[in-house]
């Protein structure tokens, strides 16, 4: 009867990271542009690990008895769980700072300019949280460019 | 199934490999190719060679793509475009890369029965049953490793160990001659003025 | 149950190695190249388990780590110009 149970928790949990990760991966070629990839991507992934490890972790506990490899893939899911969204957010912050535009839901940049993008991956994010003292913080944005500059020049 | 994976995987690398060649952004081809040793360490795990996947993803994957990305910080992102092709420079490469094929042609295929380390298994018996006794280490692939063919690994220590020196050095000669450059408005140091004359 | 996740995995590889070979942008490849390692990850977790040797773990243990290192070091150098950079500052991050 367990066993039952455990192999078609294990097959649904399979199918469904299945779906995750093949659709993301489907995201990964349709969509427009580097941020809506970059969403499609990142989400389905992060999910897609944590349901096929918990199937493994089913599997390894009921199915082949071995608690070491049970341990072994949460402690893949753990560094997964860490370093995805990390890279992920990196990979956002680093296209950002160097001037990738995103494109809005018409199909036009929601940015002015590449250099627009970099002052709004200079600025805090609380500056941007409404939109209203959107002006302040790229004012603030080019005071912090300018004072790199600076310090670039004094190098 | 295990075929099936190695299959795929290996035609991935072909893949790569083509797009790597293709590919003028050399930033581009330096991350392409960390996804080469990383398929490859995983065609590596397929064949059951753990120890080599290992190498391969911690060395191909990590610090090569380190090195490599070290030295592009020294020189451009893109690469020169180039107005002919070299005729001479193909022939000779795919005349090497026929002999080498040639040469794997008398490998054993991969997992045969009838190859030499199946044939003649003293070796093999040799290793598996008095390695713990005349050398000590319970992992076996250690003690073949360190003793019974440590010189040979002594020898690639060796050239590793003087590729890694000679890496640095041109990077430290490098990085010294940059710091030399970087006062160009100093006294008495005018290259635009020598520019000017031999114009 | 194994094999048909090894299967899905392996064309979730090939629709991601298109993506890194296509992509406009190298932001579009190293999004497609982390995404594999991922995906890496999970293939040799999940062949592990089809032959019956969960030992393979180790490895994906490892990997996953790696990738993750490799993605942050594109990633700073794209930004300084250089992996091996101290200079940037509080402000960026």
């Amino acid at each position: 009867m367990i066993d039952w149970i455990v192999w078609a928790i294990s097959w649904i949990l399979m199918l469904i990271g299945c779906v995750f990760i093949v659709s993301g991966a489907v995201g990964l070629i349709r969509m427009p542009d580097l941020y809506t990839r970059l969403h499609a991507a990142s989400l389905t992934d992060t999910g897609g690990t944590i349901i096929i490890s918990l199937a493994l972790i089913l599997q390894s506990v009921f199915v082949f008895g071995s608690a070491m490899a049970a341990i072994k893939v949460m402690l893949i899911l753990f560094f997964t769980l860490f370093t995805a969204p990390t890279a992920s957010h990196a990979l956002a912050k680093t296209a950002l700072l160097c001037g990738q535009v995103p494109v809005g839901t018409d199909g036009k940049p929601i940015l002015d300019s590449p250099e627009e993008a970099t002052l709004l991956a200079r600025s805090r994010p609380a500056d941007y949280r409404s939109g209203q003292d959107a002006e302040q913080a790229k004012a603030e944005g080019r005071a912090r460019q300018a004072r790199r500059d600076r310090k670039g020049d004094g190098h | 199934m295990e075929t099936l994976v190695a299959n795929v995987l290996l035609t991935f690398l072909v893949f790569i490999a083509i797009g790597i060649i293709v590919l003028r952004d050399l930033l581009g081809a330096v991350i392409l190719l960390g996804v080469y040793s990383l398929i490859a360490a995983g065609a590596f795990v397929v064949m059951d060679a753990v120890d080599v996947a290992f190498t391969e993803a911690a060395v191909g994957s990590g610090i090569s793509t380190i090195l490599f990305l070290g030295c592009l910080s020294f020189t451009q992102h893109k690469q020169k475009p180039r107005g002919h092709d070299s005729l001479a420079a193909l022939i000779f490469v795919v005349i090497t890369g026929g002999l080498l094929i040639y040469g794997t042609l008398d490998m054993p295929h991969y997992g045969r029965a009838d190859s030499a380390a199946q044939t003649h298994p003293e070796l093999a018996v040799r290793f598996l049953e008095q390695s713990a006794s005349e050398v000590g280490p319970p992992n076996i692939v250690t003690s073949v490793l360190a003793s019974y063919r440590g010189y040979d690994t002594l020898g690639e220590t060796l050239v590793v160990f003087a590729a890694g020196i000679a890496v640095l050095s041109l990077l430290g000669l490098k990085r010294t001659r940059r710091e030399d450059e970087a006062p160009e408005h100093a006294p008495g140091d005018t290259p635009s003025a020598d520019v000017d004359e031999r114009r | 149950m194994f094999i048909a996740a090894t299967i899905a995995i392996l064309v979730t590889m090939a629709l991601t190695l298109a993506r890194a070979l296509l992509g406009p942008t190298l932001f579009d490849r190293l999004l497609a190249v982390n995404s594999f390692g991922t995906k890496t990850v999970l293939l040799i977790s999940v062949y592990g388990f089809m032959t019956d040797r969960p030992d393979f773990l180790d490895i994906a243990l490892v990997y996953s780590l790696i990738n993750f290192l490799g993605t942050i070091a594109v990633l700073k150098f794209f930004e300084f110009d250089d992996p091996g950079s101290e200079t940037y500052q509080e402000d960026d991050f």
